[in-house]
């Protein structure tokens, strides 16, 4: 349980890490893991820079902690102990991958930002942070649900999001507009940062 | 039985959801049907609605009966009030009295979703937009499919004799391999199509699936006797994430940064002086000049001298390309292959436990997601098992 202080000071992190997507030119969406009051690993969109439209900012982080992990020797129980302590803050909704990714690991609880309607995997296209409702006999093949809540710092994810889509995306099959370097700059000082 | 390749629809067939919205329309005199048609055409062109038809032709009591669409009716207002004055000149000139009826919102994709459709309001159907479903493929294509499909078999056998998920990203018009990966390990592009011996033939049945990542996908937890004699490549000696399908991207995406260097954004550029360097613009002299000096040895490892990349610009992320899939992905890996615009899958085994193209879910009919790939299932002879 974190109270709403906490919660709203993880999320200033998370945004901290998708303001440094933006200024790689990646989409800013940022996020950080948290375990016992704790951020243990944080990452942020890298998709543009790998060429590899599955390196969210959830993905990169969860990466950190499998590295991380793996050469402290954990094995796979441990690791699957670990992750059901963790909480993620992302500035965006996970995608519908990403929430499935956080729901094989078992990730304890997600805090998001602003909704995302298009891919959004915890509720608005697919919920799968509730679960799979389907039945098996073994508990271990069952989708794990995981507590999710939306909403936090959202204005903020949001205009940074703005941001980005107003300078245009320079990894765009054929960009609609062009890069602009003044436009850039403009986006990055009118950006909410408080 | 031969091999087959059959299409999987977005949504079952039977229960199509029909989305529609409110017209105003109005019987007319058949005589008149003409003069009418031209004049709403030009007033009140309904330009959304292209797939649907102006005209209902109907047979009431014997007799033919038709309806014209004038205008779209908005949600509050009362019946005439949203018509355009065009429109409701028209209406009143030739005595027509408007009722509010309902038309398919979108385009039908299948024939059966069409059919549906025209018990509101006829519409038009264009199987052209969607050429493998009705027609199939040519000959020559399923066999290529097939062959892949092969390849894909030949990868899902660890050696201690586990049976794992396989994943082949292949450039349908290249005749290329790009990248393919099993759960445990991958392998890196290269292999041309050439080399994929006819005797690929692998038993599968009697064999266990608990290793197939994408049907048990939450199973990672649990301890395993052999753990760590299958070693992941990279970082990680195990992964619960490291799908077939997330390592072949992730391996396409690898060949992509090595074949086209170009686009990399160098750490100690500064960004936001115009750090996006100068070759994004499309010159082909430049970019293979970097090719060659910098990388000719990742490319002859990498592929056949024939199949350099010279002529090519470089494609965005997948785009074009194929996947081919033993059991249908789970739905981590299917948005994954949404997000890196796969053209099309092909997997040989549904996945009813967590299969999101059909089984489970169906991502590819989900309207809302920026990019759409067409599925298809192989069915494999039955003397392959």
């Amino acid at each position: 349980m974190s109270d709403t202080a906490s919660i709203l000071s993880f999320m200033e992190l998370a945004l901290k890490k998708a303001k440094l997507a933006l200024d790689r030119l990646e989409v800013p969406v940022g996020c950080v893991i948290v375990e016992n009051g704790m951020v243990i690993a944080s990452g942020s969109n890298r998709t543009s820079e790998t060429r590899n439209a599955t390196r969210h900012a959830e993905m990169e982080a969860i990466d950190i902690l499998m590295e991380q992990w793996q050469k402290a020797g954990l094995d796979c129980a441990q690791v699957a102990q670990r992750f059901s302590t963790c909480d993620l803050y992302v500035t965006c909704e996970p995608c519908i991958m990403c929430a499935a990714a956080l729901s094989i690991i078992g990730i304890r609880e997600v805090y998001y930002g602003c909704a995302n309607d298009k891919f959004g995997g915890c509720g608005s296209i697919l919920p799968l942070h509730e679960g799979a409702s389907l039945e098996f006999s073994s508990t271990s093949s069952k989708a794990r649900a995981f507590k999710c809540t939306g909403g936090i710092l959202s204005a903020e994810a949001v205009a940074l999001l703005r941001c980005f889509y107003e300078q245009g995306n320079p990894n765009a099959p054929k960009p609609h507009r062009p890069v602009r370097a003044s436009q850039f700059q403009l986006g990055i000082g009118s950006s909410v940062d408080h | 039985m031969p091999w087959q390749i059959v299409h999987v629809p977005g949504k079952p067939p039977s229960s199509p959801e029909l989305s529609t919205v409110d017209v105003l329309a109005s019987v007319i005199e058949p005589k008149l049907a003409n003069t009418l048609v031209r004049q709403l055409n030009l007033i009140c062109p309904l330009e959304n609605l292209r797939h649907v038809k102006r005209v209902q032709k109907r047979s009431v009591e014997g007799k033919v009966e038709l309806s014209v669409i004038l205008c779209l009716q908005n949600e509050h207002e009362s019946l005439c009030a949203g018509m355009p004055n065009d429109v409701l000149q028209l209406a009143s000139t030739y005595q027509l009295s408007p009722y509010k009826t309902k038309v398919a919102k979108y385009a039908a994709l299948s024939k059966e979703e069409w059919k549906e459709q025209c018990k509101l309001w006829p519409t038009s159907y264009h199987p052209s937009t969607i050429p493998y479903e009705l027609t199939g493929f040519a000959e020559e294509e399923s066999q290529l499919i097939v062959k892949y499909m092969k390849f894909a078999m030949r990868l899902m056998r660890t050696p201690n004799g586990k049976v794992v998920n396989a994943a082949v990203i292949v450039d349908p018009l290249g005749g290329k391999i790009i990248a393919s990966a099993t759960t445990f390990s991958f392998q890196h592009g290269g292999d041309s199509l050439g080399n994929i011996p006819e005797d690929s033939k692998s038993k599968l049945l009697p064999c266990d699936f608990s290793r197939v990542s994408c049907m048990y996908p939450w199973r990672w937890t649990e301890p395993r006797s052999d753990n760590g004699k299958e070693k992941c490549d990279g970082n990680f000696s195990w992964h619960p994430l490291r799908h077939a399908t997330l390592v072949s991207i992730e391996n396409a995406a690898a060949r992509d940064r090595q074949l086209f260097p170009c686009l990399e954004y160098q750490n100690d550029l500064p960004l936001r002086n115009g750090g996006v360097c100068d070759c994004s613009e499309n010159n082909p002299i430049k970019r293979q000049k970097i090719q060659f000096s910098e990388n000719v040895g990742v490319i002859a490892e990498d592929a056949s001298p024939e199949s350099l990349p010279s002529e090519v610009l470089r494609p965005y992320l997948c785009t074009g390309f194929d996947i081919y899939i033993l059991w249908e992905p789970c739905v981590m890996c299917a948005m994954a292959l949404v997000h890196q615009r796969i053209r099309r899958i092909f997997y040989a085994f549904p996945n009813p436990i967590a299969g999101a193209l059909g089984s489970v879910y169906s991502l590819q009919g989900e309207k809302s997601l920026n990019h759409h790939y067409s599925v298809f299932r192989i069915q494999i002879p039955e003397e392959y098992y």
